[in-house]
């Protein structure tokens, strides 16, 4: 952005701030004030320009000489008049030759099905259309789900019709058959000495099954599992505190008090979608009587967890161990010295205490082993062990070890045939870099994967394999739940199924279905088969007997880092396994808001140690290894210390991931938390942040309280709020008095932790368009529901805050009037419309919204995945699309409808039946999705329904309600649960 | 030097300004004219299909409910095309040398897609489209008991199909403005239901039995205007249906 100098204005670029400075800033206002970004404190001249002005990056328009100019009038010109005028093409209708018979064209059917990330299981219902998946949701009765889902259960879909996925079986990278793959594996196989077989953390029971055979029945033949974020530090601290490996499962609704020892709670694989319903469950405040659990959270960087957090303490990743250890010391009443403040954390030890069981201490996956077995030590001595912790038996062990004794053998050249499923080993193993010449050498190298990814660029074959929405299979969710993996679609293209591909190596082809069946009979599940395929859950969990701990906690180990280097999983393309879905490239991460890129998180005060600002590039240095990347600042970051995001910088995965922000895996080799340096480089690297965009000019918008400040004031509402005058209109609102239902939603931000689920399953139902880096540098992202962040400053701390917005469907809704067109009306229930076919773009209606919700399509975006002036329709993305929504294309105004593709449906079935439709029986699809149920949605009419419930509550309130806009979506403001006795 | 306008110069610069008046009104009038014209409405005009399939003959000769062939049309928003199968499920015993019937019999012999003789193209051509920011549901409007000829014409009376009405938006308009000008009840069968009453109608037809003025109507296509008694009748099952008029006129009723 070209930097504009500010006339007559005070204003300094964020960087040069100081937390003094920001919190004088701060306090000058008057009461508490959020922000949504550093810039918008300072006040910087770029951040004014871009709230000010309408096109922010316009140099290229002013640029523009007058014969470009007018080519370009001439041609709108053209365009504006001509097209609308057109004969339609003449459609085909295709039947079916035999019609299928569960199919009544025009509806949807269901299938239970399960997803794997990070070998772990997530029950999932699959909507299909026509024999075509079209949305995924959570599953009720998969322990891991309870309905929900994560983001990238939601963007599994695109996966599915990506059209970068690998289509035909490749022999040095020219299309060759299954059979010859098949015959030349089986060859080298039985001429192999030390064959390998790499997969990622395989959740399937049945293909352990399998590679266990194949590896019993070739001596010298090894299986390694590979994730380059694992548990393995719970598995080896289970050992170090019980003697024998446990796989850790929380059960938060059992807790009152919650210790987060550098844990991101929500953003630990598939099982923390229960985590974050069970976290909330313990926050449902009903009626005066606020009874809530406690989270204390100690971390580096923030995390969803952190901004949850009733009390959230800034410390370095590498000093949790010594703060657990002090907590120990508090915990038996010892003098609890350490790292962090003793008073505080023997406030802790006594509030755990008080709790009499319904405590609980979770750990980072990140951590070394030693804090785990610290964690099952605390939680031993404070009795939540076999309350909100299981510790369930397991024979796994940790993938560490396996990997590194990979990666000498490979470096000695002593695998002479390897084939890796599903893993990325040349991108993801430590010191990855340096296996790749090593590699190239073994005789035999094949990668089954979805993707041609980094190592099938090395290797002889490649075959792609099925999506799990292709193929059958079966999983296990992280409390040993298993349900069976059942496909909704036929491998779009020449794909593989896994079972089948280690069978056919075997020696004994046999389809996938029979496969996985055969197991399952084998363990006389047989004749639960078809209800197991109904529910989704097979074998639930057995209860397990809590184990007692050995011996005590180590000795106290070294102390923190000066300067630490934090590697985390990214929080929307995970370990780099999504970076080609579009849909998770621009999902604005969580706390920074940035889409299209990793960057290097640092606080205020180590970028201003360094002299570096947002988007500067630095080297981070870990060792003898180094990567660049830009930097972002994070209020509330550990001081001397960043935090970066692994997943970025693929060179091989499909057209929309490469290339895309820098790849830290060499920094591995030092760990997750490794000590480490960084230096200013010279360089600036743009990033695309929905951070400032959408301001709201620091109104009253998010309420957020104490208990305390509830009981005294449960509105929550600031003592200097305007009101609007009551019965002050323009519009008329006899149009709502009716007997008809009336819609509305409410969303309780005391449960939303902002992990974004909404906002990309909104995505997936309503055929929202991905843009990319650049138009969302100019604001042109096309979400309908976003997650603003805002923070604020008390006591020289950061505190967080998230709100989901989308279109508030005001009753006085502003838009309505400006639009020339009629475009935008209201219906007699209480929606704010939107006619796509009579949208004419002018605009007006976005200008006039104080939500700034609408979003407009300035290119076609829709069957697009980067070149948006081009059209290069993709015809596979159509198959994405959902059939009861319009696909809207340039030109056009869009914005939440409250899903009424789904009010519809459920008004006519009801409409048929003679009734009305029922509370609860239309589900939005960002209510669906959300993990800890924060959105209501229902007849706001019916003063019985869940959504006038919500709206009751005290602590209800309207988004800038002084408009007098009269929003149909209510806020419940979010209260903290602070220790008083902890002085913040 | 000659003349350089002659008299009949003064003509043609009055023919001109009348032409420079009328013309745009000229313009506009043939090209509304051409957009309400079946020529691009497409309304009466039989298309080209695989199959010379004859709704007349299956429903008025033979007497074929409509569900038999358009399964989903009272559960779900499409009506529904036959399968090849259900074609079969008749002429695998009548007309099975019947050469219009070969693309059939190969669809049924081969699986694959009803295809063209000629060209080898899939499917047929689709007669009654509504544009695609427009969800039509059929389910209702059956369950309500408007017949399938308020839309689609005097279907049992059409050898080849063609579109019955021409389907613009002020038509669709109406009748959820007034509903109670489509809505009926059979007083000859007052015992069904509104969803059989649609299907019954057809059998009144092929019986020949006796129409009231509206099935007269509604048998040949034609729009009818009902009497007081009628309309009064109407609100009557406005009120039983629950129907709320003013909703019915909401955009996202059609459009999402």
């Amino acid at each position: 952005m070209p930097s504009v100098k500010g006339k007559g204005m005070e204003s300094k670029n964020s960087a040069d701030l100081t937390l003094e400075e920001i919190s004088k800033k701060l306090e000058a206002g008057n009461g508490k004030q959020y922000y949504r970004s550093l810039d918008e404190v300072a006040g910087t001249p770029e951040f004014r320009k871009f709230l000010e002005d309408e096109f922010p990056n316009r140099s290229t328009l002013l640029s523009m000489d007058r014969r470009q100019f007018l080519k370009v009038m001439g041609a709108s010109l053209a365009l504006a008049g001509l097209s609308g005028c057109r004969f339609l093409p003449q459609e085909k209708i295709v039947p079916y030759v035999k019609a299928p018979e569960d199919i009544i064209p025009g509806k949807s059917l269901r299938y239970a099905t399960a997803m794997v990330r990070r070998g772990e299981a997530l029950g999932l219902v699959v909507e299909s259309k026509m024999g075509r998946p079209t949305k995924i949701e959570g599953n009720d009765l998969h322990p891991a789900s309870l309905g929900s889902t994560d983001v990238f259960a939601q963007a599994e879909l695109l996966t599915l019709y990506d059209p970068d996925r690998g289509r035909n079986v490749l022999n040095e990278g020219q299309i060759a058959t299954y059979d010859e793959f098949l015959k030349a594996a089986r060859e080298a196989l039985a001429a192999a000495k030390s064959p390998r077989i790499v997969t990622d953390r395989v959740a399937s029971p049945t293909l352990r099954n399998q590679l266990q055979a194949l590896v019993k029945a070739h001596p010298g033949a090894e299986w390694i599992e590979w994730e380059p974020f694992n548990d393995d530090s719970a598995l080896e601290g289970s050992v170090l505190a019980f003697g024998s490996p446990y796989e850790t499962v929380y059960d938060l609704s059992q807790a009152e008090a919650i210790v987060s020892l550098d844990c991101s709670l929500f953003d630990e694989g598939p099982w923390s979608v229960r985590m974050a319903r069970d976290f909330a469950s313990g926050r449902k405040i009903e009626g005066s009587e606020a009874k809530m659990n406690r989270l204390y959270v100690f971390e580096s960087g923030v995390t969803t967890a952190g901004l949850s957090a009733d009390h959230r303490f800034t410390v370095k990743s590498s000093e949790v161990v010594d703060i657990a250890r002090q907590l120990v010391m508090a915990l038996s009443d010892l003098e609890a010295d350490g790292p962090f403040d003793a008073a505080t954390i023997r406030e802790i030890a006594a509030d755990l205490i008080a709790r009499n069981g319904k405590a609980v201490v979770v750990a980072g996956a990140h951590q070394p082993a030693e804090l785990h077995a610290i964690a099952c030590h605390i939680n031993h001595a404070i009795g939540a062990i076999g309350r909100a912790v299981q510790y369930r038996p397991t024979d796994r062990k940790p993938l560490r070890t396996g990997a590194t004794k990979l990666a000498a053998e490979l470096a000695g050249g002593r695998v002479d045939w390897m084939l890796t499923i599903s893993a990325n080993p040349l991108s993801t193993l430590p010191q990855a870099d340096g296996l790749k010449e090593a590699y190239k050498k073994v005789p035999f190298t094949a990668v089954a994967a979805l993707y041609e990814d980094e190592t099938a660029a090395e290797s002889k074959w490649y075959v792609p394999l099925a999506h799990f929405l292709e193929a059958w299979s079966d999983a296990e969710a992280r409390d040993g739940t298993a349900s069976i993996i059942q496909p909704l679609i036929l491998p779009l293209h020449n794909a593989v199924p896994v079972h089948e591909l280690v069978a056919s190596i075997s020696g004994k082809p046999q389809p996938a279905y029979d496969i996985v069946k055969g197991f399952w009979v084998a363990k006389g599940a047989g004749e639960k088969w078809e209800k197991a395929l109904h529910d989704g859950v097979i074998s639930p969990a057995k209860p397990t007997e809590a184990p007692k701990p050995v011996g005590g906690i180590g000795p106290a180990g070294s102390a923190a880092f000066g300067f630490e280097v934090n590697l985390r999983p990214d929080p929307t393309i995970d370990d780099g396994r999504y970076a080609n879905n579009g849909w998770l490239q621009e999902l604005p991460k969580p706390i920074t808001t940035v889409t299209w890129d990793n960057t290097v998180q640092m606080s205020l005060n180590t970028a201003q140690r360094l002299g570096v600002k947002n988007e500067d590039v630095v080297e981070v240095t870990v060792g003898q290894s180094r990567v660049e990347g830009p930097v972002w600042i994070v209020p509330g970051h550990a001081d001397d210390s960043v935090t970066l995001h692994a997943g970025y910088g693929r060179t091989k995965c499909g057209r929309v991931g490469e290339g895309v922000g820098f790849n830290v895996y060499p920094l591995m080799a030092g760990g997750a938390i490794a000590e480490g340096s960084v230096k200013k480089l010279g360089k600036a690297h743009p990033i695309a942040a929905a951070q400032t965009h959408h301001s709201m000019e620091g109104r009253d918008i998010v309420r957020v309280g104490s208990i305390e400040e509830y009981k005294h004031n449960p509105s929550l509402e600031p003592h200097d709020a305007h009101h609007a005058k009551k019965g002050l209109t323009l519009y008329n609102d006899e149009q709502f008095k009716n007997d008809s239902q009336q819609w509305g939603m409410s969303i309780d931000l005391n449960a939303c932790i902002g992990c974004n689920a909404c906002t990309i399953a909104c995505q997936a139902e309503n055929n929202i368009p991905v843009v990319g880096k650049d138009q969302v540098r100019n604001g042109r992202e096309m979400h309908w529901i976003r997650i603003d962040h805002y923070f604020s400053v008390k006591n020289g701390r950061f505190e967080h805050v998230v709100q989901p917005v989308a279109c508030q469907h005001c009753e006085d809704a502003p838009c309505e009037p400006v639009c020339p067109v009629a475009a935008t009306v209201h219906s007699h229930e209480g929606l704010n419309q939107m006619v796509y076919n009579r949208c004419v773009g002018t605009r007006y209606c976005s200008n006039n919204c104080p939500y700034k919700v609408r979003r407009f399509n300035f290119l076609n975006y829709q069957y697009n995945q980067k070149n948006f002036d081009k059209k290069d329709d993709i015809p596979l993305l159509k198959l994405l699309n959902n059939p009861d929504v319009t696909v809207r294309s340039r030109g056009v105004m869009e914005k939440c409808t409250y899903c009424v593709q789904r009010i519809n449906e459920a008004r006519i079935e009801a409409k048929k039946q003679l009734r009305k439709v029922k509370d609860g029986e239309i589900v939005t699809a960002c209510q669906q999705a959300c993990p800890t149920q924060a959105i209501v949605f229902g007849d706001v009419s019916d003063p019985n329904s869940r959504v006038s419930k919500a709206r009751a509550e005290e602590r209800s309130y309207k988004l800038l309600e002084v408009l007098n806009t009269k929003p149909r979506t209510s806020y419940s403001a979010k209260l903290r649960n602070p220790n008083p006795r902890i002085k913040a | 030097m000659a003349q350089l306008f002659k008299p009949v110069t003064n003509t043609i610069a009055r023919a001109s300004l009348v032409a420079a008046a009328a013309v745009p009104f000229l313009a506009i009038f043939t090209g509304s004219a051409i957009s309400r014209s079946s020529y691009n409405t497409k309304a009466g005009v039989s298309l080209e299909q695989p199959v010379p399939f004859s709704h007349q003959h299956h429903v008025q000769e033979l007497g074929i409910d409509c569900r038999f062939c358009h399964t989903s049309v009272e559960k779900s928003a499409t009506a529904g095309i036959p399968s090849t199968d259900t074609c079969m499920m008749c002429h695998s015993q009548i007309w099975t040398d019947s050469p219009l019937l070969e693309p059939v019999r190969t669809s049924f012999a081969t699986g694959r897609q009803i295809q063209w003789a000629t060209g080898g193209e899939p499917g047929w051509n689709k007669v009654a489209k509504v544009p695609e920011f427009v969800f039509f549901n059929h389910s209702i409007h059956v369950n309500r008991g408007i017949s399938c000829n308020e839309c689609h014409g005097a279907i049992q009376k059409m050898h080849l199909t063609n579109k019955g009405k021409a389907f613009f938006m002020k038509w669709c308009l109406d009748c959820h403005r007034n509903p109670e000008n489509v809505l009926y009840v059979d007083q000859a069968n007052p015992q069904l239901d509104s969803k059989q009453q649609v299907f019954n109608l057809y059998r009144k037809f092929q019986a020949g039995a006796k129409l009231s003025p509206r099935e007269q109507a509604l048998a040949n296509g034609l729009s009818y205007t009902p009497t007081a008694e009628e309309k009064a009748h109407a609100q009557e099952m406005i009120k039983k249906f629950n129907i709320k008029k003013a909703t019915l006129e909401d955009c996202s009723i059609c459009h999402r």
